[in-house]
C-alpha cells in the first residue's frame, strides 16, 4: 500500500509542473510556425443564438478549418462599435455577422471585403435572388445571406374566433378591423405602431412592400427620396390610426410593449418570420393563443412584401484566410447540418436565405405553440413576394435612428410620421456628403 | 504675468548684477510655466490640431464609396455637411435654450444664497453651507442617475406621490425635458458656486459695508447695491466658467436618453460629435463639428469678456 506522497516529491511536481507546461508551450509554439499541413484557425464573431452549437459542429465535421467563435453584443448594443474599431485597428475577425441594414456602410467603410469571386455559382444559385440582391452592391457582392425574414401577420387565433374577426387580407380591411376592435373589445387594439428602438425597421418594412425605393444606386450615385409616394401613402395611413386612437403607438422593446402582448391588449403583431420562435421563448405561457396568416396587402391581385430582421455573414478585410472563411460561410449559410445545430440551441423560427433548408426547419420547429400549424409553408408562400430591388442606405443606423426619434415625437403628439420620415432624410444627407459620397437628393 | 517694478521706483543696481537677476528671473520663469506649457500644448494644441486636420483630411469614398477610400484634402465640404445638418444645428438650439435658462437661475440663486449666509441672516452657517456643497461632490454621472429614477414614471416616488394627488407630470415630455435637464444641472452645481461668492464676500472690506450701513442702507440696499457689485469679478468669472461647461453638455441627455425617446442621440452639440464618430463612423463630421463648438465657445466666451468689460469701463468714466 503506497504511503501518502512525502513532501520532497510534492516539492518536485510543483517545481516541474510549470516548467513542462513551459516546455509544452515552447513544442508548440515552434510547431505553429511550421505547420503548413494544420488546420488553418479562422476566427468568428457573431451575435446570434445558436452560433456555438454550429461553429462546434462545424468543427467537427472537418479537420481543415478551425474556427474559434467569440459571441459579442448583438449591433445596437455595441456590436457594430467593437466591429467598427477592430477594423480600425486592424484586427476584425475573419467572419464578421452584419444584419442587413448595415451591410452598405460595413462595405462603404472598407470593413467588409469584397467577396464575390469567392462566392460559388452553386451558392448563388441556391440563394433566394432578393436576399443575395441585398446584400450586392453595383453588382459586387459584400456578404452571404443567412436568413431572410419576410413580413408576417401573427395573430391572437382566440380572440379573433371569440368575436368573430376575420383575418384581414389587405391594408384597407385591417384599418376597418382596427375600428372593430377599438368599438366592440373593451381596451385591446389591433396592433402596435412602434417607435424607439426599432420601429424604423418596420416602417421601411412597410414602404418596401408598398413599392417605394428610399435608396437608388443608378448612375453611381447615391439616390435619396426616403418621402416618395409610396412612403408618404403608408405614412398617412398610420398617421390616421394612430389620430383615430386604433393602435397604440410606442416602444416596440421593453417591459411595456412585454406586458401590452401579455395581457393581450395588442392582439396582432407585424413582424418578421423570426418572431414567431422569439414570442415561444418569450411567452410560453401564450401556447396556442396565437397564429400566423399573410400580411395584408395594398394588391392582392399585385401582392409584394418587405423583411424584417435577417442576417448576413461577411469576410473581413483583415482576414488572412478568406477562402477558408468564405467555406464556413457557405457551409454555415447552406448546409443542413449547421441549421440543425443552430436550431438545436432553442427556439428559433428562422426563414434560412437557401429556400430548399425550409425543409429542415419545418421538420425541427415544433408546431405544438401554434397547435400545428405548418408555418414554413406560409413562410415559404410569402418568401416567394418579397419585393426584389431593395436597397439599404450607407448609413441606415442613423438614418433609421433620427426617424424613430421624430416617430416618438410624433406619438406623443408633436409633429407627424411623414415629417419624421422627411428629417430622416434631412439628417442623412450631411452624413452621406462628408463621407464624399456621389449624392442627389429627391423629395417627390 | 510676471511684473516687473518699474526701473524708477526702484534704486537702480549695477548692470552686471541686474543682467544676472534678470536671467535667473527668466529661468524660474520657465520652469514655472512650463508643466503648464507642456499640459497645453498635450491636451489642448495637439487633439485641437488633430481635430482641424481631420475636419480637412479626410477619407474620401467617392462614388458609390465601395471602391477603395483615400485621404484627401476635402476643404471645407466637411463644415458645409456640420452646418446643413439640421439636427446639428436643433443641437446648438438646444444647448442655447439651455443656457439662457441655466446661466441665469443659476448666477441669481448662488447670488442671493451667498449674500444670505454672509448677511448673518441664515443660522448654521456652515452647516448650510456643507448641505449646499455636498451635492457637488457627487460626480455628475450618478447624479444623473439619481434624477432619472426621480423622473420616470412608474420608479419614482415624487410621480407617484403627484399622482395621488392628481396631478401628473411628466418630468421627461416634449416641454419639460430641458427644465428637468437645468434642474439637474442646479442641483449639482449650486452649492459650488455659492462658495465661490460667499469667499468673495468675505473679501469685501468691512468698514465699506458699515460705511454703508452708517449712511442708512438697509440689509438689501447693502447687499444688492453694495455688496454685490463689489463681487463682480466673480460673478462673471461665474458666468464664463458656467457658460463653457453649459456648452458641452453631455452626461445628463445621455443618461436621460436611455429613458425618453423626446432626448435623442444628437440631443446636444456634443452628442452630435459623439454620434458622429462612434455610430456613424464619420471622423471627419465629428471633427468639424467639434472645431465648430469650440469657436462657438471661444466666440461666446470672448463675447462676454468684452461686454463685461466694456460696462465696467463705461461705468468708471460715468463716475
Amino acid at each position: 500500500m503506497p504511503g501518502p506522497p512525502n513532501r520532497r516529491s510534492v516539492l518536485a511536481a510543483g517545481l516541474a509542473l510549470p516548467l513542462a507546461g513551459a516546455l509544452g508551450a515552447c513544442t508548440s509554439g515552434g510547431g505553429r510556425s511550421t505547420t503548413s499541413a494544420g488546420p488553418v484557425r479562422i476566427t468568428f464573431w457573431s451575435a446570434l443564438r445558436g452560433s456555438q452549437e454550429v461553429v462546434d459542429a462545424f468543427n467537427r465535421g472537418q479537420n481543415r478549418i478551425q474556427v474559434v467563435f467569440q459571441q459579442i453584443p448583438s449591433g445596437g448594443q455595441g456590436g457594430y462599435a467593437k466591429l467598427s474599431n477592430a477594423a480600425r485597428a486592424g484586427n476584425a475577425p475573419d467572419v464578421a455577422t452584419i444584419e442587413y441594414p448595415q451591410v452598405p456602410g460595413f462595405a462603404i467603410d472598407g470593413v467588409a471585403r469584397d467577396i464575390t469571386d469567392l462566392v460559388s455559382e452553386r451558392l448563388r444559385n441556391r440563394l433566394l435572388p432578393q436576399a443575395l440582391g441585398l446584400t450586392t452592391f453595383a453588382g459586387r457582392v459584400f456578404s452571404v445571406p443567412l436568413d431572410i425574414e419576410p413580413m408576417v401577420l401573427h395573430y391572437r387565433r382566440d380572440v379573433f374566433d371569440q368575436h368573430g374577426l376575420a383575418v384581414p387580407r389587405t391594408w384597407d380591411e385591417f384599418a376597418e378591423l382596427a375600428r372593430t376592435v377599438r368599438d366592440r373589445l373593451d381596451g385591446p387594439r389591433i396592433c402596435l405602431f412602434a417607435t424607439v428602438p426599432s420601429g424604423g425597421t418596420h416602417f421601411a418594412a412597410f414602404c418596401w412592400q408598398a413599392g417605394a425605393q428610399w435608396f437608388d444606386t443608378g448612375d453611381g450615385a447615391w439616390n435619396v427620396s426616403l418621402a416618395d409616394a409610396p412612403t408618404r401613402r403608408v405614412a398617412e395611413y398610420w398617421q390616421r390610426l394612430i389620430n383615430d386612437d386604433l393602435v397604440i403607438s410606442g416602444p416596440s422593446e421593453g417591459r411595456q410593449n412585454d406586458s401590452y402582448i401579455q395581457q393581450g391588449r395588442l392582439l396582432t403583431r407585424l413582424s418578421g418570420a423570426w418572431d414567431a420562435g422569439a414570442q415561444m421563448k418569450a411567452r410560453p405561457g401564450q401556447k396556442g393563443l396565437w397564429a400566423l396568416a399573410p400580411l395584408p396587402q395594398w394588391d392582392p391581385a399585385r401582392p409584394a412584401l418587405g423583411t424584417h430582421g435577417g442576417s448576413t455573414f461577411a469576410v473581413t478585410k483583415d482576414s488572412a484566410h478568406p477562402e477558408a472563411a468564405m467555406e464556413f460561410i457557405e457551409w454555415q449559410v447552406s448546409s443542413p447540418d449547421a441549421l440543425r445545430a443552430r436550431l438545436s440551441s432553442g427556439t428559433s423560427s428562422q426563414y434560412p436565405a437557401v429556400p430548399d433548408l425550409a425543409e429542415v426547419g419545418r421538420a425541427a420547429f415544433d408546431r405544438a405553440y401554434y397547435a400545428g400549424q405548418d408555418i414554413y409553408t406560409l413562410f415559404d408562400q410569402e418568401a416567394a413576394k418579397i419585393r426584389d430591388g431593395w436597397i439599404w442606405g450607407p448609413r441606415m443606423t442613423a438614418t433609421l435612428s433620427v426617424m424613430q426619434d421624430g416617430f416618438a415625437r410624433a406619438a406623443a403628439g408633436q409633429g407627424s410620421l411623414i415629417e419624421a420620415v422627411r428629417a430622416a432624410q434631412a439628417g442623412t444627407m450631411p452624413d452621406l456628403a462628408a463621407l464624399g459620397l456621389a449624392t442627389s437628393e429627391h423629395t417627390n | 504675468m510676471v511684473t516687473v517694478a518699474s526701473p524708477a521706483a526702484v534704486p537702480r543696481p549695477a548692470p552686471v548684477t541686474r543682467s544676472v537677476a534678470r536671467r535667473g528671473e527668466r529661468v524660474a520663469c520657465g520652469v514655472l510655466m512650463a508643466p503648464f506649457f507642456t499640459l497645453f500644448v498635450l491636451v489642448f494644441l495637439i487633439p485641437v490640431g488633430t481635430a482641424v486636420w481631420l475636419s480637412f483630411f479626410t477619407a474620401d469614398e467617392p462614388g458609390l464609396g465601395f471602391g477603395p477610400e483615400r485621404t484627401v484634402f476635402v476643404g471645407p465640404r466637411t463644415y458645409q455637411a456640420v452646418l446643413s445638418d439640421p439636427t446639428f444645428l436643433r443641437g446648438l438650439g438646444v444647448v442655447g435654450l439651455y443656457c439662457l435658462l441655466y446661466i441665469p437661475l443659476l448666477v441669481v440663486a448662488a447670488l442671493g444664497l451667498a449674500l444670505l449666509l454672509d448677511s448673518g441672516a441664515a443660522r448654521l452657517r456652515s452647516l448650510a453651507q456643507f448641505g449646499l456643497y455636498l451635492p457637488h461632490v457627487v460626480p455628475g454621472i450618478i447624479a444623473a442617475i439619481i434624477w432619472l429614477y426621480l423622473y420616470t414614471p412608474g420608479l419614482s416616488p415624487v410621480v407617484d406621490l403627484l399622482a395621488r394627488a392628481d396631478v401628473t407630470v411628466d418630468f421627461l415630455g416634449v416641454h419639460t425635458v430641458i427644465p428637468a435637464m437645468v434642474n439637474i444641472a442646479l442641483w449639482s452645481n449650486l452649492g459650488y458656486n455659492v462658495v465661490v461668492f460667499y469667499a468673495a464676500l468675505q473679501a469685501v472690506p468691512r468698514e465699506v459695508v458699515e460705511a454703508a450701513v452708517v449712511d442708512g442702507a438697509g440689509p438689501v440696499r447693502t447687499a444688492l447695491g453694495v455688496k454685490t457689485p463689489l463681487i463682480r469679478s466673480s460673478i462673471v468669472m461665474v458666468v464664463l466658467f458656467t457658460l463653457i461647461w453649459a456648452l458641452q453638455l453631455f452626461t445628463e441627455p445621455m443618461l436621460l436618453s436611455q429613458s425618453s425617446p423626446m432626448v435623442n442621440s444628437r440631443f446636444s452639440p456634443s452628442m452630435y460629435i459623439y454620434d458622429a464618430a462612434f455610430t456613424r463612423n464619420n471622423y471627419g463630421l465629428a471633427a468639424a463639428a467639434s472645431v465648430i463648438l469650440l469657436a462657438c465657445t471661444i466666440a461666446l466666451s470672448y463675447g462676454v469678456t468684452r461686454w463685461t468689460n466694456r460696462s465696467a469701463a463705461g461705468r468708471k468714466a460715468t463716475s
